[in-house]
């Protein structure tokens, strides 16, 4: 009798979160962010440029810019967002257990994470690639040069799989070492511990930055991966993925059009040209399938400012936050300057 | 016989010893403890000096890096590295300090934290003075009652009914608890003396003595309840508490839990009633053969997964109930410990004076055995405190968490040996504390072995 009432009570238990689970499940992502009254954005640990913290607390980067972005949609406030700074081993598990509500940190996109994981990928906000960096005076002026070198790398991502794919494709017989912690890392290289550190370009271009002489060291031409990054969300609700990734999309636009964060009131007054026009709000009802108010761009806009002004500030040199890398002529520029930045018509 | 009765009589014969000559100069003083302790013989002279070089070696380093080469101004890393590349950039630390010890929580409200730390030391306070009574009540008092006003100090926000009232009592609690410190320290008497004397009911039957109390008691939580209302704090979210902050609150929680837990699965462990003893050998056979950072996945990353979408619990609250699970399995081995070290005898003897079991546990058993684990309870303290760093690796900004996320920061990028240095001396204050203290407790409460 004992068991059987116990049976009784575990499928009761069970049967009421099923209950309670159900109208949750109808309810779509938007909804829920708007009753809770602020974004959960997850975010990585902290890494130069991406996403960091500032000396009174606050989160800064390119990627949390993204997160700003989406809460000055929803609320007109780009500082209604619970950052979620969530390391890589654990980060699509805290996605698709719904404790946030997207996802926005240096996350490679690639075919198994896009289709295997019940997560989807919206837009690419940042072109990275894999590089090397060695000491000036080694010589290695090419990353072809490196046979039989000892290498740096953080372990745990898609970069030591690249270096290890990138060795037996070029017979070059590279030995890895494998770190957990980057400044482990950098001060063994420091030290003489291997002859080359592999990472993305712009975390080398950062960790360079770090170093007693950064002019001792230097970066190498070559690619040897592509890291298109961008922010994920999970599958299922059609209306939040063209939240994310339309507002991505109107960063990139709004630098396209020229507007920022300095003119996006007056511009929104009186637009200049007609698309100009439907993207701020003023004409047509592109807001529709959104689920977001009219001027949602000109919050957008006014709150982070476009594509251009989130990456000086951040991966540039246009404030103390910045890494300093150059953007001119890379895959980070604008498509009509020769990048590969380039947002569908707002039509 | 006769002899001695009349000493006067005869010249004593008295061995009188010749003065002592001093001790050799060579084994007096600090000589002769340098050449006893140090250079006693030729291999103990060779180790001596082998270890004076090493400590050498270690202490001039360490001068060299930290204070002769060392940085003590500037705003950036970068501005460090200019003025000495191979010294320690200390600048970076005082700028980080307020992260390291606060994590995100904001500068304006950080005196919040300050604030709740000193109340608690100063209501633990009396429980060390002379002259004050009650220190059992005074000390469960801020076991029990302070975590709620320290709750509520740390997150702000609008009260609901509960945290008034409990926000309420333990202003008064503490209100209430240094009254009776300061009336004992003067008057020599008790609150509760004083009241039932200032009311009159000191001639009356001992029964009623209860009436005025709490009369007393209510008027003062009216009052405090009154006073309070309308006050509130700004709210601070879990997510921007860190650093050292954070390190203590779930320590702190998790070492208030563990003890009375561990205890009470200890007992169940040593139960005669099968199903206790089954559901607490498993919890802790379960517990503890899982790392720790295992429990911590489990219970903000895994367990969320089973929940209904959309029923997030807090990642903190996850955080600190598997901590406090982890550490009652294991301090409920270390009690086990010393309950088997009672000798039978005790247990029977209890048994044979007529006491129950609990009263047994309570009054014969726990004491003793309590008191031959304060090595062991401390040490699983000191563990369970260091333990917590592993939070920052499920994404809390503890305190080494911050101190990472400093390496990061683009204007001091690469700063990690002398926040780490910060760190381990911080730890190091505290744990040693803690240690230095169980061994005062241990002398005191052992001053009964020693007779």
């Amino acid at each position: 009798m004992k068991k059987l009432s116990l049976l009784g009570l575990g499928a009761g238990l069970i049967a009421a979160v099923a209950f309670s689970a159900a109208p949750a499940q109808a309810e779509s992502t938007l909804d829920i962010v708007k009753k809770r009254g602020h974004l959960r954005c997850q975010i990585g640990t902290p890494a130069p440029g991406f996403y960091n913290l500032k000396k009174d607390g606050s989160w800064v980067g390119s990627d949390v810019a993204v997160c700003r972005a989406v809460a000055a949609a929803i609320f007109d406030d780009p500082n209604k967002v619970e950052f979620q700074s969530v390391t890589s081993t654990v980060r699509f598990t805290a996605l698709a257990n719904g404790e946030s509500d997207f996802l926005s940190r240096t996350t490679t996109w690639t075919l198994y994470r896009d289709t295997q994981l019940g997560l989807t990928f919206t837009t690419v906000n940042f072109y990275d690639g894999q590089g090397f960096m060695v000491p000036k005076d080694s010589g290695i002026n090419s990353a072809l040069d490196l046979k039989g070198a000892t290498v740096c790398v953080l372990t745990g991502t898609t970069t030591e799989l690249n270096l290890t794919d990138f060795s037996r494709t070029n017979k070059l017989d590279i030995q890895p070492v494998v770190f957990e912690d980057s400044n482990v890392r950098n001060e063994t290289y420091l030290k003489g511990g291997c002859d080359a550190i592999t990472n993305d370009k712009s975390g080398l271009a950062s960790n360079k930055a770090g170093f007693p002489d950064p002019g001792a060291h230097t970066i190498l031409p070559e690619t040897i991966s592509k890291e298109p990054l961008g922010p994920m969300v999970r599958k299922g609700d059609g209306q939040w993925f063209d939240i994310v990734r339309w507002t991505v999309f109107a960063l990139v636009a709004a630098e396209e059009m020229g507007i920022n964060q300095g003119n996006v009131a007056s511009l929104a007054a009186n637009p200049t040209s007609p698309e100009m026009a439907r993207m701020l709000g003023k004409e047509g009802d592109l807001d529709k399938g959104l689920g977001l108010p009219k001027d949602w761009v000109v919050r957008v806009i006014g709150a982070v400012g476009n594509y251009g002004e989130i990456y000086g500030k951040y991966m540039g040199s246009k404030s103390p936050d910045g890494i300093g890398i150059a953007r001119a002529g890379s895959q980070n520029d604008l498509w009509t300057k020769g990048g590969l930045m380039y947002a569908p018509p707002f039509r | 016989m006769t002899d001695i009765q009349a000493p006067s009589d005869r010249e004593l014969l008295i061995f009188k010893p010749k003065p002592s000559q001093p001790p050799p100069p060579a084994t007096t003083g600090l000589i002769g403890w340098l050449r006893m302790n140090l250079f006693s013989s030729v291999s103990n002279t060779l180790l001596t000096v082998i270890g004076f070089y090493l400590i050498y070696l270690v202490a001039s380093a360490v001068n060299h890096w930290g204070i002769e080469l060392a940085v003590w101004n500037a705003d950036t890393r970068r501005e460090c590295l200019d003025q000495s590349p191979y010294g320690a950039c200390w600048a970076g630390v005082f700028v980080w300090f307020n992260r390291f010890i606060y994590g995100r929580y904001p500068d304006l409200e950080q005196w919040r934290v300050s604030l709740t730390w000193v109340i608690f030391a100063a209501w633990m306070a009396p429980v060390w003075f002379p002259r004050v009574t009650s220190k059992v009540a005074i000390g469960l008092s801020a076991i029990l009652i302070y975590p709620f006003l320290a709750g509520y100090f740390y997150l702000g926000g609008e009260r609901n009914w509960f945290m008034e009232i409990m926000v309420s009592v333990a202003i008064l609690s503490f209100v209430l608890c240094w009254a009776h410190v300061l009336l004992c320290l003067i008057t020599g008497r008790g609150l509760g003396t004083t009241i039932i004397s200032l009311s009159g009911y000191a001639g009356k039957h001992d029964k009623t003595h209860k009436y005025p109390i709490i009369a007393f008691g209510a008027v003062g939580f009216v009052i405090v309840y009154a006073l309070i209302s309308g006050w509130t704090l700004k709210e601070i979210g879990t997510n921007n508490w860190g650093g050292l902050f954070l390190t203590l609150v779930i320590s702190g929680i998790g070492i208030a839990f563990a003890l009375p837990a561990g205890i009470v699965l200890a007992l169940g462990r040593r139960s005669k009633m099968p199903v206790i003893r089954v559901v607490c050998v498993a919890f802790i056979e379960l517990l503890r053969s899982v790392p720790l950072i295992t429990v911590l996945f489990m219970a903000t990353t895994m367990f969320p997964l089973f929940l209904p979408e959309g029923l997030v619990f807090n990642k903190l609250a996850s955080a600190i109930v598997a901590v406090c699970l982890f550490s009652a399995a294991y301090m409920a081995e270390t009690v086990r410990g010393g309950l088997q070290a009672i000798n039978k005898g005790q247990y029977e003897a209890a048994a044979a004076i007529g006491l129950g079991y609990w009263p047994m546990m309570a009054l014969i058993i726990m004491p003793q055995a309590l008191k031959l684990m304060i090595p062991n309870i401390v040490g699983s303290f000191i563990g369970l405190f260091k333990d917590t760093t592993l939070v920052s690796i499920i994404g809390l900004y503890d305190m080494l968490g911050m101190i990472k996320a400093v390496s990061q920061n683009p204007q001091w990028i690469g700063l990690h040996h002398e926040p780490l240095v910060t760190a381990a001396m911080i730890f190091f204050i505290g744990c040693f504390a803690m240690s230095k203290y169980s061994r005062h407790l241990e002398k005191k409460l052992g001053q009964g072995d020693r007779r």
